[in-house]
Protein backbone atom coordinates (compact mmCIF):
# COMPACT_ATOMS: atom_id res chain seq x y z
CA UNK A 1 0.00 0.00 0.00
CA UNK A 2 1.31 3.48 -1.66
CA UNK A 3 2.53 5.70 2.06
CA UNK A 4 0.81 8.87 1.39
CA UNK A 5 -0.98 9.67 4.04
CA UNK A 6 0.86 13.42 3.76
CA UNK A 7 -1.40 14.01 1.27
CA UNK A 8 -4.41 12.94 2.97
CA UNK A 9 -3.56 15.20 5.94
CA UNK A 10 -2.80 18.21 3.90
CA UNK A 11 -6.19 17.94 1.58
CA UNK A 12 -8.19 17.62 5.08
CA UNK A 13 -6.64 20.51 6.62
CA UNK A 14 -6.70 22.95 3.42
CA UNK A 15 -10.89 22.22 2.90
CA UNK A 16 -11.43 22.57 6.58
CA UNK A 17 -9.47 25.82 6.85
CA UNK A 18 -11.61 27.00 3.53
CA UNK A 19 -15.15 26.69 4.76
CA UNK A 20 -14.29 27.58 8.51
CA UNK A 21 -12.56 30.54 7.10
CA UNK A 22 -15.68 31.30 5.00
CA UNK A 23 -17.94 30.75 8.04
CA UNK A 24 -15.95 33.03 10.21
CA UNK A 25 -16.15 35.52 7.35
CA UNK A 26 -19.75 35.37 6.97
CA UNK A 27 -20.36 35.55 10.69
CA UNK A 28 -18.39 38.60 11.00
CA UNK A 29 -19.91 40.11 7.89
CA UNK A 30 -23.04 39.70 8.70
CA UNK A 31 -22.02 41.82 12.51
CA UNK A 32 -21.75 44.83 10.70
CA UNK A 33 -23.00 44.60 7.07
CA UNK B 1 -41.14 37.27 -38.21
CA UNK B 2 -39.76 38.87 -41.69
CA UNK B 3 -39.65 42.08 -40.17
CA UNK B 4 -37.51 41.42 -37.38
CA UNK B 5 -34.82 39.64 -40.67
CA UNK B 6 -35.71 43.32 -42.57
CA UNK B 7 -34.92 45.60 -39.52
CA UNK B 8 -31.74 43.41 -38.72
CA UNK B 9 -30.01 43.58 -41.72
CA UNK B 10 -30.89 47.52 -41.52
CA UNK B 11 -28.72 47.75 -38.85
CA UNK B 12 -26.03 45.37 -39.69
CA UNK B 13 -25.61 47.40 -42.58
CA UNK B 14 -25.88 51.20 -40.43
CA UNK B 15 -23.17 49.32 -38.34
CA UNK B 16 -21.17 47.39 -41.45
CA UNK B 17 -20.80 51.35 -43.20
CA UNK B 18 -19.77 53.48 -40.15
CA UNK B 19 -16.97 50.84 -39.63
CA UNK B 20 -15.90 50.27 -43.16
CA UNK B 21 -16.57 54.19 -43.83
CA UNK B 22 -13.62 55.08 -40.64
CA UNK B 23 -12.09 51.47 -41.58
CA UNK B 24 -9.83 52.35 -38.32
CA UNK B 25 -11.23 49.67 -36.66
CA UNK B 26 -11.01 46.98 -39.25
CA UNK B 27 -7.39 47.93 -40.28
CA UNK B 28 -6.56 47.84 -36.89
CA UNK B 29 -8.03 44.34 -36.13
CA UNK B 30 -6.50 43.14 -38.95
CA UNK B 31 -2.48 44.41 -38.08
CA UNK B 32 -3.35 42.79 -34.55
CA UNK B 33 -3.74 39.32 -36.33
CA UNK B 34 -0.71 39.98 -38.63
CA UNK B 35 1.23 40.38 -35.24
CA UNK B 36 -0.81 37.62 -33.59
CA UNK B 37 0.62 35.51 -35.82
CA UNK B 38 4.45 37.00 -35.75
CA UNK B 39 4.33 36.14 -32.22
CA UNK B 40 3.64 32.93 -32.52
CA UNK B 41 6.04 32.42 -34.50
CA UNK B 42 8.47 33.70 -32.59
CA UNK B 43 7.23 32.46 -29.72
CA UNK B 44 7.99 28.89 -30.45
CA UNK B 45 11.68 27.42 -30.91
CA UNK B 46 11.64 26.37 -34.19
CA UNK B 47 14.22 23.67 -33.47
CA UNK B 48 11.97 21.69 -31.10
CA UNK B 49 8.67 21.92 -32.91
CA UNK B 50 7.33 21.44 -36.04
CA UNK B 51 4.80 24.34 -37.12
CA UNK B 52 2.53 21.24 -38.57
CA UNK B 53 1.99 20.08 -35.35
CA UNK B 54 1.21 23.14 -33.96
CA UNK B 55 -0.66 25.04 -36.45
CA UNK B 56 -4.40 23.95 -35.55
CA UNK B 57 -3.56 25.63 -32.26
CA UNK B 58 -1.90 28.78 -33.46
CA UNK B 59 -5.05 29.45 -36.16
CA UNK B 60 -7.27 29.05 -33.32
CA UNK B 61 -5.70 31.15 -30.95
CA UNK B 62 -5.37 33.72 -33.24
CA UNK B 63 -8.78 33.87 -34.58
CA UNK B 64 -9.92 33.60 -30.84
CA UNK B 65 -7.86 37.05 -29.74
CA UNK B 66 -9.15 38.56 -33.05
CA UNK B 67 -12.75 37.82 -32.49
CA UNK B 68 -12.56 39.15 -28.84
CA UNK B 69 -11.05 42.13 -30.35
CA UNK B 70 -13.58 42.56 -32.79
CA UNK B 71 -16.09 42.22 -30.09
CA UNK B 72 -14.63 44.61 -27.63
CA UNK B 73 -16.16 47.66 -30.05
CA UNK B 74 -19.30 45.91 -30.48
CA UNK B 75 -21.11 47.85 -29.02
CA UNK B 76 -18.81 50.90 -28.42
CA UNK B 77 -20.42 52.72 -31.47
CA UNK B 78 -23.53 53.13 -29.32
CA UNK B 79 -22.18 54.45 -26.14
CA UNK B 80 -20.48 57.40 -27.70
CA UNK B 81 -22.79 59.37 -28.77
CA UNK B 82 -25.68 57.65 -26.26
CA UNK B 83 -27.07 55.71 -29.62
CA UNK B 84 -28.37 53.33 -27.62
CA UNK B 85 -30.93 54.98 -26.29
CA UNK B 86 -31.66 56.16 -29.92
CA UNK B 87 -31.72 53.05 -31.29
CA UNK B 88 -33.67 51.92 -28.21
CA UNK B 89 -36.64 54.45 -28.83
CA UNK B 90 -36.54 53.20 -32.36
CA UNK B 91 -40.00 50.89 -33.49
CA UNK B 92 -37.64 47.87 -34.13
CA UNK B 93 -37.94 44.96 -31.77
CA UNK B 94 -35.00 44.05 -29.38
CA UNK B 95 -34.42 40.65 -31.33
CA UNK B 96 -33.80 42.55 -34.34
CA UNK B 97 -31.25 44.46 -32.72
CA UNK B 98 -29.39 41.33 -31.33
CA UNK B 99 -29.72 39.81 -34.99
CA UNK B 100 -28.54 42.96 -36.49
CA UNK B 101 -25.47 43.16 -34.29
CA UNK B 102 -24.54 39.41 -34.56
CA UNK B 103 -24.49 39.77 -38.52
CA UNK B 104 -22.65 43.25 -38.26
CA UNK B 105 -20.08 41.59 -35.98
CA UNK B 106 -19.65 38.37 -37.77
CA UNK B 107 -18.90 40.31 -41.23
CA UNK B 108 -16.09 42.05 -38.87
CA UNK B 109 -14.62 38.93 -37.62
CA UNK B 110 -14.68 36.80 -40.99
CA UNK B 111 -12.80 39.74 -42.85
CA UNK B 112 -10.24 39.52 -40.52
CA UNK B 113 -10.18 35.75 -40.69
CA UNK B 114 -10.58 36.11 -44.20
CA UNK B 115 -7.14 37.57 -44.11
CA UNK B 116 -5.98 35.89 -41.36
CA UNK B 117 -6.26 32.33 -42.56
CA UNK B 118 -4.18 32.66 -45.79
CA UNK B 119 -1.53 34.61 -43.60
CA UNK B 120 -1.36 31.83 -41.36
CA UNK B 121 -0.62 29.58 -44.56
CA UNK B 122 1.92 31.68 -46.17
CA UNK B 123 3.89 32.15 -42.68
CA UNK B 124 3.95 28.38 -41.10
CA UNK B 125 3.94 26.58 -44.71
CA UNK B 126 0.79 24.89 -44.12
CA UNK B 127 -1.17 23.50 -47.14
CA UNK B 128 -4.79 24.07 -46.79
CA UNK B 129 -6.32 24.57 -50.59
CA UNK B 130 -6.85 20.67 -50.47
CA UNK B 131 -9.25 20.82 -47.39
CA UNK B 132 -10.26 24.52 -47.62
CA UNK B 133 -13.98 23.50 -48.23
CA UNK B 134 -14.35 21.71 -44.84
CA UNK B 135 -12.21 24.03 -42.89
CA UNK B 136 -14.24 26.57 -44.11
CA UNK B 137 -17.26 25.00 -42.52
CA UNK B 138 -15.58 24.86 -39.45
CA UNK B 139 -14.04 28.19 -39.30
CA UNK B 140 -17.84 29.68 -39.92
CA UNK B 141 -19.32 27.61 -37.73
CA UNK B 142 -16.81 28.08 -34.69
CA UNK B 143 -17.01 31.82 -35.69
CA UNK B 144 -20.47 31.86 -35.09
CA UNK B 145 -20.37 30.52 -31.45
CA UNK B 146 -17.79 33.01 -30.56
CA UNK B 147 -19.96 35.67 -31.76
CA UNK B 148 -23.22 34.70 -30.74
CA UNK B 149 -22.20 34.82 -26.99
CA UNK B 150 -19.80 37.33 -27.43
CA UNK B 151 -22.63 39.67 -29.39
CA UNK B 152 -24.84 39.06 -25.96
CA UNK B 153 -21.73 39.96 -23.39
CA UNK B 154 -20.65 42.83 -25.38
CA UNK B 155 -24.36 44.42 -24.75
CA UNK B 156 -23.70 43.86 -21.00
CA UNK B 157 -19.83 44.61 -20.44
CA UNK B 158 -20.14 48.10 -22.63
CA UNK B 159 -21.48 50.08 -19.86
CA UNK B 160 -19.26 48.74 -17.12
CA UNK B 161 -15.79 50.21 -16.09
CA UNK B 162 -13.36 47.57 -17.44
CA UNK B 163 -15.29 46.79 -20.35
CA UNK B 164 -11.80 45.80 -21.95
CA UNK B 165 -11.05 43.53 -19.26
CA UNK B 166 -14.54 42.14 -18.03
CA UNK B 167 -15.30 41.12 -21.74
CA UNK B 168 -12.49 38.49 -22.22
CA UNK B 169 -13.04 37.27 -18.50
CA UNK B 170 -16.68 36.38 -18.95
CA UNK B 171 -16.43 35.34 -22.32
CA UNK B 172 -13.46 33.00 -22.66
CA UNK B 173 -15.21 30.44 -20.80
CA UNK B 174 -17.82 29.84 -23.59
CA UNK B 175 -15.26 30.44 -26.47
CA UNK B 176 -13.24 27.10 -24.95
CA UNK B 177 -15.67 24.46 -26.28
CA UNK B 178 -15.76 25.91 -29.96
CA UNK B 179 -12.55 26.21 -29.66
CA UNK B 180 -11.58 22.69 -28.51
CA UNK B 181 -13.55 20.82 -31.16
CA UNK B 182 -12.29 23.64 -34.14
CA UNK B 183 -8.98 22.74 -32.97
CA UNK B 184 -9.47 18.55 -33.29
CA UNK B 185 -11.41 19.14 -36.65
CA UNK B 186 -8.63 21.66 -37.91
CA UNK B 187 -6.05 19.18 -36.82
CA UNK B 188 -8.23 16.47 -38.27
CA UNK B 189 -8.28 17.69 -41.72
CA UNK B 190 -4.43 19.42 -41.72
CA UNK B 191 -3.49 15.80 -41.07
CA UNK B 192 -5.59 14.56 -44.20
CA UNK B 193 -7.93 12.49 -42.22
CA UNK B 194 -11.19 11.19 -43.68
CA UNK B 195 -13.82 13.94 -43.37
CA UNK B 196 -16.05 11.52 -41.11
CA UNK B 197 -14.17 12.25 -38.35
CA UNK B 198 -13.96 15.86 -38.40
CA UNK B 199 -17.75 15.95 -39.01
CA UNK B 200 -18.40 14.92 -35.18
CA UNK B 201 -16.55 17.73 -34.08
CA UNK B 202 -18.56 19.70 -37.13
CA UNK B 203 -22.19 18.53 -35.41
CA UNK B 204 -20.80 19.85 -31.66
CA UNK B 205 -19.90 22.86 -32.86
CA UNK B 206 -23.33 23.35 -35.21
CA UNK B 207 -25.37 22.35 -32.09
CA UNK B 208 -23.44 24.64 -30.01
CA UNK B 209 -24.24 27.30 -32.61
CA UNK B 210 -27.91 26.61 -32.70
CA UNK B 211 -28.00 26.33 -28.41
CA UNK B 212 -26.55 29.81 -27.92
CA UNK B 213 -27.40 31.77 -30.95
CA UNK B 214 -30.92 30.84 -29.54
CA UNK B 215 -30.15 31.61 -25.94
CA UNK B 216 -28.53 34.75 -27.18
CA UNK B 217 -31.20 35.62 -28.53
CA UNK B 218 -33.66 35.26 -25.69
CA UNK B 219 -31.55 36.80 -23.35
CA UNK B 220 -30.89 39.88 -25.47
CA UNK B 221 -33.64 42.02 -24.56
CA UNK B 222 -33.11 41.43 -20.58
CA UNK B 223 -30.08 43.54 -21.30
CA UNK B 224 -31.13 46.57 -22.56
CA UNK B 225 -34.96 46.87 -21.47
CA UNK B 226 -35.02 49.75 -19.33
CA UNK C 1 -33.15 38.97 11.74
CA UNK C 2 -34.50 35.79 12.00
CA UNK C 3 -33.39 34.68 8.60
CA UNK C 4 -29.88 35.11 9.96
CA UNK C 5 -29.74 32.97 13.07
CA UNK C 6 -31.42 30.31 11.23
CA UNK C 7 -28.04 30.51 8.91
CA UNK C 8 -26.05 30.88 11.68
CA UNK C 9 -27.82 28.02 13.18
CA UNK C 10 -27.05 25.36 10.34
CA UNK C 11 -23.82 26.40 9.37
CA UNK C 12 -22.74 25.48 13.07
CA UNK C 13 -24.64 22.41 12.50
CA UNK C 14 -22.98 22.02 9.48
CA UNK C 15 -19.55 22.45 10.52
CA UNK C 16 -20.20 20.26 13.56
CA UNK C 17 -21.30 17.58 11.16
CA UNK C 18 -18.10 18.10 9.52
CA UNK C 19 -15.85 17.15 12.07
CA UNK C 20 -17.87 14.28 12.18
CA UNK C 21 -17.50 13.23 8.90
CA UNK C 22 -13.76 13.81 9.47
CA UNK C 23 -13.74 11.43 12.50
CA UNK C 24 -15.85 8.97 10.60
CA UNK C 25 -13.56 8.90 7.54
CA UNK C 26 -10.42 9.86 9.00
CA UNK C 27 -10.45 6.83 11.87
CA UNK C 28 -13.21 4.57 11.17
CA UNK C 29 -13.06 4.29 7.73
CA UNK C 30 -10.98 1.32 6.16
CA UNK C 31 -8.30 2.71 4.15
CA UNK C 32 -8.06 1.39 0.00
CA UNK C 33 -5.74 -1.18 -0.59
CA UNK C 34 -4.64 0.56 -4.06
CA UNK C 35 -4.50 4.06 -3.37
CA UNK C 36 -3.58 3.91 0.21
CA UNK C 37 -4.63 6.87 2.47
CA UNK C 38 -4.67 9.68 -0.03
CA UNK C 39 -8.11 8.20 -1.76
CA UNK C 40 -9.85 9.18 1.43
CA UNK C 41 -9.63 13.13 -0.07
CA UNK C 42 -12.07 11.33 -1.82
CA UNK C 43 -14.91 11.56 0.73
CA UNK C 44 -14.22 15.40 1.00
CA UNK C 45 -13.37 16.38 -2.60
CA UNK C 46 -16.58 14.61 -4.12
CA UNK C 47 -19.03 16.26 -1.53
CA UNK C 48 -17.34 19.62 -2.42
CA UNK C 49 -18.07 19.13 -6.18
CA UNK C 50 -21.45 18.39 -5.90
CA UNK C 51 -21.64 21.33 -3.66
CA UNK C 52 -20.28 23.32 -6.30
CA UNK C 53 -22.19 21.69 -9.36
CA UNK C 54 -25.59 22.57 -6.80
CA UNK C 55 -24.85 26.20 -6.39
CA UNK C 56 -24.26 26.70 -9.81
CA UNK C 57 -27.15 24.99 -11.04
CA UNK C 58 -28.95 26.97 -8.64
CA UNK C 59 -27.39 30.30 -9.82
CA UNK C 60 -28.82 29.17 -13.71
CA UNK C 61 -32.21 28.41 -12.51
CA UNK C 62 -32.38 31.28 -9.94
CA UNK C 63 -31.63 33.30 -12.91
CA UNK C 64 -34.61 32.19 -14.91
CA UNK C 65 -36.83 32.68 -12.73
CA UNK C 66 -35.68 36.08 -11.87
CA UNK C 67 -36.05 37.11 -15.64
CA UNK C 68 -39.61 35.54 -15.59
CA UNK C 69 -40.73 36.97 -12.36
CA UNK C 70 -38.80 39.56 -11.58
CA UNK C 71 -38.86 38.86 -8.36
CA UNK C 72 -35.32 40.63 -6.46
CA UNK C 73 -35.59 37.55 -4.39
CA UNK C 74 -33.94 35.10 -7.18
CA UNK C 75 -31.48 37.71 -7.70
CA UNK C 76 -30.26 37.92 -4.03
CA UNK C 77 -30.34 34.26 -4.06
CA UNK C 78 -28.32 34.18 -7.09
CA UNK C 79 -26.05 36.31 -5.43
CA UNK C 80 -25.33 34.45 -2.28
CA UNK C 81 -25.00 30.66 -4.27
CA UNK C 82 -22.17 32.01 -6.58
CA UNK C 83 -20.26 33.37 -3.67
CA UNK C 84 -21.35 30.32 -1.85
CA UNK C 85 -19.99 28.23 -4.94
CA UNK C 86 -17.10 30.17 -4.92
CA UNK C 87 -16.24 28.82 -1.74
CA UNK C 88 -16.57 24.90 -2.45
CA UNK C 89 -15.06 25.44 -5.87
CA UNK C 90 -11.83 26.54 -3.75
CA UNK C 91 -12.10 23.52 -2.24
CA UNK C 92 -12.24 21.12 -4.92
CA UNK C 93 -9.91 22.95 -6.84
CA UNK C 94 -7.35 22.64 -3.66
CA UNK C 95 -8.27 19.18 -2.84
CA UNK C 96 -8.41 17.80 -6.33
CA UNK C 97 -4.64 18.70 -7.10
CA UNK C 98 -3.72 17.28 -3.73
CA UNK C 99 -5.43 14.04 -4.41
CA UNK C 100 -3.63 13.88 -7.83
CA UNK C 101 -0.12 13.91 -7.41
CA UNK C 102 0.00 10.93 -5.30
CA UNK C 103 -2.49 9.13 -7.33
CA UNK C 104 -1.73 10.39 -10.82
CA UNK C 105 2.40 11.34 -9.91
CA UNK C 106 1.28 14.97 -11.34
CA UNK C 107 -0.12 18.16 -9.29
CA UNK C 108 -2.44 19.13 -12.38
CA UNK C 109 -4.03 17.21 -15.48
CA UNK C 110 -6.64 18.34 -18.32
CA UNK C 111 -8.67 15.91 -17.19
CA UNK C 112 -12.59 16.00 -17.44
CA UNK C 113 -13.13 16.28 -13.98
CA UNK C 114 -10.32 18.77 -12.67
CA UNK C 115 -10.94 21.09 -15.64
CA UNK C 116 -14.67 20.96 -15.10
CA UNK C 117 -13.73 22.37 -11.47
CA UNK C 118 -11.32 24.87 -13.20
CA UNK C 119 -14.23 26.01 -15.42
CA UNK C 120 -17.03 26.66 -13.03
CA UNK C 121 -14.52 28.62 -10.38
CA UNK C 122 -14.03 30.72 -13.44
CA UNK C 123 -17.43 30.82 -14.10
CA UNK C 124 -18.50 32.04 -10.38
CA UNK C 125 -15.80 34.41 -10.23
CA UNK C 126 -16.85 36.16 -13.49
CA UNK C 127 -20.26 36.37 -12.21
CA UNK C 128 -19.33 37.94 -9.13
CA UNK C 129 -16.73 40.07 -11.05
CA UNK C 130 -20.01 41.29 -13.53
CA UNK C 131 -21.58 42.02 -10.43
CA UNK C 132 -19.19 44.28 -9.05
CA UNK C 133 -19.14 45.82 -12.46
CA UNK C 134 -22.49 47.26 -12.45
CA UNK C 135 -23.54 49.77 -9.90
CA UNK C 136 -27.23 49.84 -10.84
CA UNK C 137 -29.35 47.45 -8.96
CA UNK C 138 -31.44 46.43 -11.56
CA UNK C 139 -29.67 46.08 -14.15
CA UNK C 140 -27.01 44.23 -12.23
CA UNK C 141 -29.72 41.71 -11.58
CA UNK C 142 -30.91 41.14 -15.35
CA UNK C 143 -27.24 40.72 -16.17
CA UNK C 144 -26.43 38.41 -13.48
CA UNK C 145 -29.38 36.22 -14.48
CA UNK C 146 -28.53 36.48 -18.17
CA UNK C 147 -24.74 35.20 -17.40
CA UNK C 148 -26.21 32.73 -14.57
CA UNK C 149 -28.28 31.07 -17.12
CA UNK C 150 -25.89 31.13 -20.18
CA UNK C 151 -23.44 29.56 -17.48
CA UNK C 152 -25.89 26.85 -16.57
CA UNK C 153 -26.19 25.91 -20.09
CA UNK C 154 -22.19 25.66 -20.94
CA UNK C 155 -21.95 23.18 -18.41
CA UNK C 156 -22.67 20.03 -20.94
CA UNK C 157 -20.85 21.31 -23.58
CA UNK C 158 -17.76 22.00 -21.17
CA UNK C 159 -17.97 18.01 -20.64
CA UNK C 160 -18.13 17.68 -24.46
CA UNK C 161 -15.26 19.36 -25.63
CA UNK C 162 -12.76 18.84 -22.46
CA UNK C 163 -14.04 14.87 -22.54
CA UNK C 164 -12.97 14.62 -26.23
CA UNK C 165 -10.01 16.53 -26.13
CA UNK C 166 -8.82 14.44 -22.96
CA UNK C 167 -9.68 11.16 -24.30
CA UNK C 168 -7.53 12.10 -27.74
CA UNK C 169 -4.11 13.59 -25.72
CA UNK C 170 -3.61 10.99 -23.03
CA UNK C 171 -1.99 11.95 -20.22
CA UNK C 172 0.53 9.66 -18.89
CA UNK C 173 -1.16 7.60 -14.94
CA UNK C 174 0.73 6.50 -12.61
CA UNK C 175 -1.74 4.71 -10.89
CA UNK C 176 -5.19 4.68 -12.62
CA UNK C 177 -7.58 4.87 -10.13
CA UNK C 178 -10.95 2.44 -10.71
CA UNK C 179 -14.41 3.73 -10.76
CA UNK C 180 -14.78 2.92 -7.56
CA UNK C 181 -17.83 0.19 -6.51
CA UNK C 182 -17.81 1.48 -2.94
CA UNK C 183 -17.85 -1.63 -0.07
CA UNK C 184 -20.65 -0.52 2.66
CA UNK C 185 -18.09 1.36 5.23
CA UNK C 186 -16.71 3.64 2.70
CA UNK C 187 -20.41 4.53 0.80
CA UNK C 188 -21.50 5.23 4.60
CA UNK C 189 -19.00 8.28 4.81
CA UNK C 190 -19.50 9.77 1.34
CA UNK C 191 -23.31 9.81 1.46
CA UNK C 192 -22.96 10.85 5.35
CA UNK C 193 -20.43 13.38 3.67
CA UNK C 194 -23.03 14.33 1.10
CA UNK C 195 -25.69 15.23 3.65
CA UNK C 196 -23.06 17.42 5.49
CA UNK C 197 -21.87 19.33 2.57
CA UNK C 198 -25.09 19.79 1.67
CA UNK C 199 -26.41 21.32 5.31
CA UNK C 200 -23.63 23.50 4.82
CA UNK C 201 -24.69 24.78 1.38
CA UNK C 202 -27.97 25.61 2.96
CA UNK C 203 -26.22 27.35 6.17
CA UNK C 204 -23.71 29.38 3.80
CA UNK C 205 -26.21 30.58 0.94
CA UNK C 206 -28.69 31.27 4.23
CA UNK C 207 -26.23 33.59 5.83
CA UNK C 208 -24.65 35.33 2.43
CA UNK C 209 -28.72 36.06 1.35
CA UNK C 210 -29.59 37.66 5.02
CA UNK C 211 -26.20 39.43 4.52
CA UNK C 212 -27.67 40.87 0.83
CA UNK C 213 -30.83 41.54 2.77
CA UNK C 214 -29.19 43.38 5.81
CA UNK C 215 -27.83 45.73 3.30
CA UNK C 216 -30.23 46.56 1.06
CA UNK C 217 -32.24 47.20 4.25
CA UNK C 218 -29.41 49.51 5.25
CA UNK C 219 -29.42 51.70 2.25
CA UNK C 220 -32.54 51.65 0.65
CA UNK C 221 -32.67 52.45 -2.60
CA UNK C 222 -35.64 54.76 -4.34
Amino acid sequence: MPENTPYMVAAYIVAAAILVTYAVLLYRRTLKP
Amino acid sequence: MADVWRHAWLLARKDLLVEFRSRTAILSALVFTVLVLMVFNFGRDPTAVAAVDLAPSILWVTFTFAAMLALNRAFQLELENQALDGLLLAPVSRSSIYLGKLMANLVFVATVEAVGLPLFALFFNVPILHVLGPLLGVIALATVGFVAVGTLFSAMTARTRFAELLLPVLLLPFMIPPLIWAVLATGALLAGRPLSEAAGWLRLLAAFDIVFVTLAFVLFPATVNE
Amino acid sequence: MRLLKTGRWITGVGLALLAAVYVRALAFTPVERFQGPAQKIFYIHVPAAWSAMLAMGLVGIAGILFLLLKDPRFDRFGEASAEVGTAFSMVMLTTGPIWAKPIWGTWWTWDARLTLTLFLFLLFLGYLLLRGAVTDPGLRARYSAVLGICGLVLLPFIHLSVYFFRTLHPQPIVLKPSAPSLPGPMLVTLLFSFLVFTVLYVGFVTQRYALSLLREQAEPHA
